[in-house]
């Protein structure tokens, strides 16, 4: 008895791991919104300025095509949650009705790809309502039409953000086991999982990072152009000038020419920002 | 604060086909941050034959965060506490998703009936009996069955109602039974003496 009480003591039970996750979270949010406010370039600078020469370059080779920022919180979803607002953002501002339409004929898609995959359509109406709903109140001149203030407060809320995250989180998992032959080899390399095993505990928890494969699967599903731009050490032992490259994901069927992605984020490891580009 | 119309919809699901997938859940009364599982135990297994309840809560974040799974029957499992039936599995912890529900989690707790994982123990002295002597194992695993999984397992709402007849009241008639594991005698003797 003394050695089976003396191996669950080990174990902090599941409710206190839970607990711990939470006040975690809770010391997070202090620190900074789901969604921060667009701060000029320059506070990169700052941050890096007493740090390695490479980041420095790349952080100025960076101000040459970017003006600003807007930070995500580092919990796990930064990637979904850069997304969707930077996505809402740009049809605030363009007002760009035929993509809205667009999105939301492939929404209808995801919706039977996961009906299709054995999802009961109760588990995921209610998040993807709430995001139909942020697609249509961008769109001006309508009874719930919202203005980019309301926009930030309802990405800074926990309800829309959370569910919103939720149903891309779907959407990315529906994707990647919709095309289960062409993301296996990716997938069995990175993790050595196979693709439900990695959807079970790498897509569709919350909380759980994104890389290329997420990306790949979010904007191929919702047809949306994502790009990328990589702040990190590469290059850091030659002495020619630092590049800074950006991988462009481009949804499958684009006319890859014609496609500029309006949703760019910046990538340093393991975390996603906002970045906005220059008005020419 | 808790999704009360996912939670309807979900008991709805679980209801409609409970005989083919062998988990249920009753409900007391309104209730529906607390109810019980149960789960029959998987054909070929030491559990062949058992129902097995769990005491599920929802906390006020469900579906964003899990349930929290008990079972209330005692059982032999690497994965179980043989003291509080207390659970070990990823799902019901950091591998939560919303895109799970009650029955794909007690579903989940059938599977890991059929398939232990020792090597990720709740229960240190069932692992390693599980691991070192698995035939000591599958005879106490059966033994527990019979005893405390058969006896009318079922009938816990009988149970609970005829210790209310008696002049307990729900709450602490309930939480007799949960504590002696569903053995209504037990339960009986703790009330007269506590």
């Amino acid at each position: 008895m003394d050695a089976e009480a003396g191996g669950e003591e080990e174990r902090p039970r599941d409710d206190e791991i839970l607990a711990f996750h939470n006040q975690i979270r809770a010391a997070d949010a202090e620190k900074l919104e789901f969604v921060g406010d667009k701060e000029p370039l320059s506070v990169l600078a700052a941050e890096y300025a007493s740090g390695s020469p490479v980041f420095k370059a790349k952080v100025e080779k960076l101000g040459q095509t970017y003006v600003a920022i807007r930070r995500a919180r580092g919990d796990g979803n930064c990637f979904f949650r850069s997304f969707m607002f930077s996505y809402l953002e740009h049809l605030l501002v363009t007002q760009d009705e035929v993509e809205v339409a667009r999105v939301e004929r492939s929404i209808e898609e995801c919706k039977k790809t996961l009906i299709d995959l054995g999802h009961a359509e109760f588990t995921f109406e209610d998040f993807l309502v709430i995001f139909v709903e942020q697609l249509q109140s961008v769109i001006q001149g309508r009874e719930t039409s919202i203005s980019l203030e309301t926009l930030i407060e309802r990405c800074r809320d926990q309800y829309v953000s959370n569910y919103v995250v939720m149903f891309f989180r779907f959407v990315t998992s529906g994707e990647i086991r919709r095309r289960t032959d062409f993301f296996e080899p990716f997938i069995l390399g990175m993790s050595g999982m196979n693709v439900v095993q990695f959807c079970r505990s790498a897509v569709e928890p919350m909380g759980e990072e994104s890389d290329h494969v997420h990306i790949t699967a979010l904007s191929d599903a919702l047809g949306v152009p994502v790009r990328v731009v990589y702040l990190d050490r590469s290059g850091d032992t030659d002495d020619k000038p630092a590049e800074v490259n950006h991988h462009d994901f481009i949804p499958v069927g684009s006319p890859q020419t014609t496609v500029d992605p309006f949703v760019v984020l910046l990538y340093r490891p393991g975390h996603y920002d906002i970045l906005y580009t220059k008005q020419e | 604060m808790l999704d009360a119309s996912r939670v309807q919809k979900e008991l709805v699901e679980i209801e409609r086909d409970k005989s083919l997938s062998g988990v249920s859940i009753q409900i007391y009364g309104d209730d529906l941050t607390h109810m019980c599982g149960m789960i029959s135990g998987p054909v070929g297994t030491p559990y062949e034959g058992g129902i097995f309840t769990v005491d599920i809560h929802l906390p006020s974040a469900y579906p964003f965060e899990p349930p929290k799974m008990q079972f209330t029957t005692k059982v032999w499992h690497p994965n179980v506490s043989s003291q509080n039936g207390a659970i070990c599995l990823d799902i019901l912890k950091d591998q939560w998703s919303p895109a799970l529900t009650l029955k794909t989690a007690l579903l989940s707790l059938q599977a890991l009936l059929s398939t232990p994982e020792p090597d990720d123990p709740q229960d240190a002295v069932v692992a390693q009996q599980y691991l070192r002597d698995y035939q000591t194992f599958l005879g106490t695993a059966r033994y527990w069955t019979e005893t405390f999984a058969k006896r009318g397992s079922l009938g816990i709402q009988e149970k609970l109602a005829k210790l209310v007849e008696m002049g307990f009241s729900e709450d602490i008639a309930r939480s007799a039974l949960d504590s002696c594991g569903g053995d209504e005698n037990a339960a009986l003797e703790k009330l007269c003496s506590g």
